[in-house]
C-alpha cells in the first residue's frame, strides 16, 4: 500500500510547524493545568476520606482514655477530655453542665483523686462504635463500660457526642445509661442494684434526668445514634410489652 | 526496525505534537505524571481497604448491640439474603428468616411481639477483639471475633458465655454484609462454680434450641466444648496480610513546580493513610496475639515479635528474642494447652499511636483474663503498654509489657481472695529483672501512660490525694 504524502514548500512547512508548536504550547499549558487541578481535586477528595479514618481512631482514643482515667480516679485528666461547655449524664443522676461540673460529679460524687488501695473501679471500654458526621467536626460513639470493681459487676452503655475544636476531638456530651449492676457473690442472678437518682448522693444535678428508666432486671434500650448498617433504616421502637412477663406470651 | 519515510516525518512530528497537546506533558514530566496517577490509584485502593475494615468492625459491633436488647430482626438484617449461621455443633441455618428465629430462640425473644426481651432476661453478648482482613478485590472479607456473654433469667439462672466467631463478609451494592457466620461456642457456664466446674460433655451436646428448631444442614465440624480444648480454624492462617500496612515512609524532596507540589500533596496523604492503615494492622496484631495465647499457640505468638523484641508479664522479668519469649510463654502450659485449661486473654480498649514516619508505634490495651486449670478458676485484669516496629511493612511487637492490676480466685472473687504476682521463673529465668517493682491488688498504682492527655496535651500529672 502506498503511503500518502503531503508536499509543502519548505518555508510554508516551517511556518506551519512553528504555528502548530505555538498553539500547542498554549493548549498544552491549559490542558496540563486542568489535568493537575483534577488530580488535586481527586487527591483532596481521598484526603477527606483518609481524615475520616483518622477521626474514627482519634474519637475512640478520647472515649478509651476516659475509661483509663476512671480506673484510677484521675478526675483532672478526665475532666480535661471535655469541651468547656460539655454535658455529662450518668445513670439516673441528672445532667451536669460544663467541664467544672464534670469534675465535681466525679470528685464530690465518686471519691478522692487517685487510686486507693483496696478500691478497684475498672471501667473497661468495650465494643466502641464511632460515627463521624458528614460535617467532619461532630461525631457520635456507642460504647460499653464493663465494670469490674470491688463491688462486683457493671454493664453500661454510652451514647456520646464529640466535637472537634481547633483540630482536637473532645467530649461534647457524655450520656451513660446504666444497664446492669450486680454484686460478686451471685452475680446478676439476684440482688441487682437499681439505677442512681439525683438525691442519691451529692452533688445535685444542674438539670433533671433526660430519661427515667429502670435497670436490669427491667428492660430499657438506649436509642442507637445510627441506622441499621445494612438496611439503612432507623431503629424501630421496642415492643411496648418488652420488659414485662407477658412479652412473647 | 520501524523507519519512517522522509515524507512521513512531518506527519509523525505532528502526531507527537498532538500527543503532547493531549497530555500536556513531555519527557520527564510525562513520566512523573504517570507515576503520580498510579500513586493516586494506589491511595484510592488502600483508602477503600481501610474503610472496609472499619465498616466490618462496625457491622460486628452493631450485631452485639442488637442482640443485647432483643433486636433479633435487626441483627438478622446484617446478613446477606442467603447468609448462613453455623451455631456450635447444632448445624447451619440458612437465610435471614431462619437466622432471625435462631437468634430469637437463643436470646429469649419473641417472634410475635417484635423487638425486646421479657422481664428479667439478660442476653448481653459483647463482640470483642476483631481480626479483619479484606480480599484483594475488595468484595469479600473475613474476621475473627470473641463473644463474651452475660446471660440469664432473673432469680432463675445466670451464665457466662464464651465463643469465637469466624465470619465471611460480602460487599453487595456497596454495602458490607455477613455472608457466613461460624459461631464456635466454647462454653455457657453457670455463674455459681463458673467454667472451672464444667464437666466434659459426652455424646450429643447440641443445644435445646437445636432439638426444637433443627438446623437446615449439619455442622461441617464436630468438636467438644470446654473443658476440652478446641481451636477454631483461623481465617488468617498462613498469611500476614492482617498485620501489614506500608513500610516506613521518608517523604522525598519534591521539585518546586506545579507537579512537584502535587507530588508533595500525594506524599502527605499517603503518609496519613499509611498511619491510619497501621492502626488497623496493629489492632489485628494485638488481637491475633490474644487468640494464639488463648489456645497455647506459643510458637505462633512468639513469631509476632521482632527478633530483638522483649516480653514482660507482671513481675516475671524481661525475656528477649523469639526463642526465649516462646519458652517464657510456655510457662503458662503445654503447647495447645491441656484438657481443662482455660487461658483467655481478652484484648480491648486500644489507644494506638503510630510514629510520624510510620516506623514504630506504641499502644495501651486492657486485658481481662479468664483462667482455669485442674478445676480451679481465676480472674485477672491488667493493662498493656506495648511498642511495635514496622518491619518492611509487617508490624511486630518490639516490646510487650503487661502490668497486672489484679488476680482473683473465681469462687471468692478478687476482693476476698486476691493472688500476688508470680516472681521470676527459676525454670526459665528471664534475661533481665522486672523493669518496675510493684504489687497488684489490693495495692493499686497508675500504669504509666505512653501518651499525653489526648485533649489537653498535658502529661499525666499523677493525681493523688
Amino acid at each position: 500500500m502506498r503511503t500518502p504524502s503531503i508536499h509543502l514548500p519548505g518555508p510554508l512547512r516551517r511556518l506551519l510547524i512553528a504555528a502548530l508548536a505555538a498553539s500547542c504550547a498554549a493548549v498544552a499549558h491549559a490542558q496540563g493545568a486542568t489535568e493537575l487541578q483534577n488530580l488535586e481535586r481527586e487527591l483532596n477528595g481521598l484526603g477527606d476520606r483518609i481524615q475520616r479514618l483518622q477521626d474514627l481512631t482519634d474519637v475512640e482514643i478520647v472515649q478509651d482514655s476516659y475509661g483509663y482515667y476512671v480506673d484510677k480516679a484521675q478526675w483532672h485528666n478526665l475532666a480535661d477530655l471535655f469541651a468547656q461547655d460539655a454535658t455529662l449524664e450518668i445513670g439516673g443522676k441528672g445532667v451536669f453542665l460544663g467541664r467544672a461540673r464534670v469534675f465535681e460529679y466525679m470528685h464530690i460524687g465518686l471519691g478522692k483523686l487517685g487510686p486507693h488501695d483496696g478500691s478497684l473501679i475498672d471501667h473497661q471500654q468495650f465494643q466502641c462504635l464511632p460515627t463521624i458526621n458528614p460535617d467532619g467536626v461532630t461525631a457520635h460513639v456507642r460504647c460499653i463500660a464493663f465494670v469490674m470493681s470491688s463491688g462486683g459487676w457493671g454493664h453500661n452503655y454510652y451514647e456520646d457526642e464529640f466535637v472537634k475544636v481547633n483540630g482536637v476531638w473532645q467530649f461534647k456530651k457524655l450520656h451513660g445509661p446504666f444497664n446492669m449492676y450486680a454484686g460478686y457473690k451471685v452475680g446478676w442472678l439476684d440482688n441487682t442494684i437499681l439505677n442512681t437518682y439525683p438525691e442519691k448522693w451529692p452533688p445535685w444535678p444542674d438539670l433533671p434526668p433526660t430519661v427515667i428508666y429502670l435497670t436490669y432486671p427491667n428492660y430499657y434500650i438506649e436509642p442507637f445514634h445510627y441506622p441499621n448498617p445494612v438496611t439503612g433504616k432507623p431503629m424501630p421502637p421496642p415492643s411496648p410489652r418488652a420488659g414485662g412477663e407477658a412479652f412473647g406470651r | 526496525m520501524f523507519r519512517p519515510s522522509k515524507a512521513a516525518a512531518p506527519a509523525l512530528g505532528l502526531l507527537l505534537g498532538l500527543a503532547v497537546c493531549v497530555s500536556g506533558f513531555a519527557g520527564n514530566d510525562a513520566a512523573r505524571l504517570a507515576m503520580l496517577k498510579s500513586r493516586i490509584q494506589g491511595i484510592a485502593a488502600e483508602t477503600a481497604y481501610v474503610e472496609a475494615i472499619t465498616k466490618i468492625q462496625r457491622l460486628g459491633r452493631a450485631f452485639g448491640y442488637y442482640t443485647d436488647k432483643g433486636y433479633f430482626g435487626e441483627a438478622a438484617d446484617l446478613f446477606a439474603d442467603d447468609g448462613t449461621f453455623q451455631w456450635g455443633v447444632d448445624g447451619v441455618y440458612k437465610g435471614k428468616a431462619r437466622i432471625r428465629e435462631l437468634l430469637t430462640r437463643h436470646g429469649g425473644g419473641s417472634m410475635k411481639d417484635g423487638p425486646g426481651l421479657p422481664f428479667g432476661r439478660l442476653n448481653l453478648r459483647m463482640q470483642l477483639q476483631p481480626v479483619v482482613t479484606v480480599a484483594a478485590d475488595g468484595r469479600s472479607a473475613h474476621a475473627r471475633w470473641r463473644e463474651w456473654g452475660l446471660l440469664g433469667q432473673y432469680k432463675q439462672w445466670a451464665d457466662w458465655g464464651d465463643a469465637v466467631i469466624e465470619d465471611d463478609y460480602v460487599k453487595e451494592n456497596d454495602v458490607w454484609k455477613i455472608a457466613a457466620r461460624r459461631y464456635y461456642l466454647n462454653f455457657e457456664a453457670p455463674y455459681q462454680g463458673g467454667w472451672a466446674a464444667l464437666k466434659p460433655v459426652s455424646g450429643d451436646w447440641r443445644s435445646a434450641v437445636a432439638r426444637d428448631f433443627p438446623a437446615d444442614a449439619p455442622a461441617p465440624v464436630q468438636y467438644q466444648p470446654f473443658p476440652a480444648v478446641y481451636l477454631p480454624p483461623y481465617d488468617y492462617a498462613g498469611t500476614l496480610r492482617a498485620i501489614q500496612s506500608r513500610p516506613p515512609i521518608v517523604p522525598p524532596r519534591r521539585p518546586d513546580d506545579a507537579l512537584g507540589r502535587l507530588e508533595a500533596l500525594a506524599d502527605a496523604k499517603e503518609l496519613q493513610l499509611a498511619r491510619a492503615h497501621s492502626v488497623r494492622a496493629l489492632e489485628n496484631l494485638q488481637a491475633m496475639y490474644g487468640y494464639y495465647i488463648d489456645k497455647g499457640q506459643w510458637k505462633q505468638a512468639a513469631s509476632l515479635f521482632s527478633h530483638d523484641g522483649t516480653y514482660e508479664f507482671g513481675q516475671g522479668g524481661v525475656y528477649v528474642g523469639n526463642a526465649h519469649i516462646e519458652r517464657a510463654l510456655s510457662l503458662m502450659g503445654p503447647q495447645g494447652l491441656e484438657a481443662g485449661q482455660l487461658n483467655n486473654y481478652v484484648m480491648v480498649q486500644p489507644i494506638i499511636n503510630v510514629s510520624d514516619d510510620n516506623r514504630t508505634a506504641k499502644a495501651r490495651w486492657r486485658s481481662d483474663v479468664q483462667l482455669a486449670r485442674a478445676g480451679q478458676g481465676r480472674w485477672g485484669g491488667g493493662v498493656y503498654e506495648n511498642e511495635y516496629v514496622n518491619d518492611k511493612g509487617t508490624w511486630k511487637f518490639s516490646k510487650l509489657h503487661y502490668y497486672v492490676t489484679f488476680w482473683g480466685d473465681y469462687d471468692q472473687g478478687w476482693v476476698a481472695k486476691p493472688f500476688a504476682m508470680d516472681p521470676p521463673s527459676t525454670a526459665v529465668p528471664p534475661d533481665r529483672p522486672p523493669t518496675q517493682v510493684y504489687q497488684s491488688f489490693p495495692k493499686l498504682q497508675i500504669v504509666p501512660y505512653h501518651y499525653n492527655n489526648p485533649v489537653s496535651g498535658k502529661p499525666d500529672p499523677g493525681e493523688y490525694e
